[in-house]
């Protein structure tokens, strides 16, 4: 049994792509290293591949570390921020 | 005093001074970052500012009440940013503070500045005159994997 999380793409990650969100399966109890690990698995280039290493997933409300549950909140990935 | 804003509009500087002001205030520091026209030796005309509105909106009010805790509950604080695709010369972002007195706003306002560099989740991708674009490379959230 898997658990599907949408995870909402950002900055680099929407380069090339039309959709906004990438859906990956992960098992029901999986943490935020576990869908790193989907997440390499199913994007489709080296690029975003390497991008993914530096980029952190957050909710709404928090940057999540790799041992953190996944939420059931949205999740979004954040590549490196540069504003201003 | 805290204003904190995601905009598809265009900034407004006296909109960020209105908001810090008071008549115990003596200083008001106002910085307003724009779009360059050159960066690393390429010909800017815009940037495309991409951002997690929700998610910002908290960093910022999270930077601002720090702000707060370090230079004092009185200070005034403004910190707005803009979304969507800039021209050179426009404001994509704008801090402000006011105090009593300017040490504090100074330091304050460079405080606001600083920490959204690293910490806001804003994306920018410039647009070259050769009709290139890019996604620059900024400062990561967490210890990479």
């Amino acid at each position: 049994m898997t658990r599907q999380v949408p995870v909402r793409l950002f900055g680099a990650f929407r380069q090339g792509r039309s959709d906004s969100t990438l859906t990956v399966e992960v098992a029901p109890n999986a943490n935020v290293a576990e869908l790193r690990q989907a997440m390499h698995e199913a994007l489709d280039t080296d690029n975003a591949r390497s991008l993914l290493k530096a980029s952190a997933f957050a909710t709404d409300s928090e940057v999540l570390d790799d041992s953190d549950a996944v939420p059931e909140r949205e999740i979004s990935i954040l590549p490196p921020v540069c504003g201003g | 005093m805290i204003h904190v804003d995601i905009s598809e509009s265009v900034l407004d500087p006296l909109v960020a001074l209105d908001h810090c002001a008071a008549d115990s205030h003596g200083a008001a520091d106002l910085f307003i970052g724009r779009v360059r026209n050159l960066n690393e030796g390429r010909p800017v005309t815009a940037v495309s500012y991409d951002l997690h509105p929700v998610l910002c909106r908290n960093v910022f009010e999270k930077i601002c009440s720090e702000a707060l805790e370090q230079w004092g509950e009185h200070i005034h604080v403004f910190l707005a940013h803009r979304q969507g695709r800039l021209d050179v010369g426009e404001a994509s972002v704008i801090a402000a503070v006011s105090s009593p007195h300017r040490a504090h706003s100074f330091e304050a306002c460079r405080y606001l500045v600083e920490q959204m560099k690293v910490r806001a989740p804003i994306w920018k991708q410039e647009h070259y005159v050769d009709g290139d674009s890019e996604w620059i490379k900024g400062h990561v959230l967490r210890n990479p994997a």
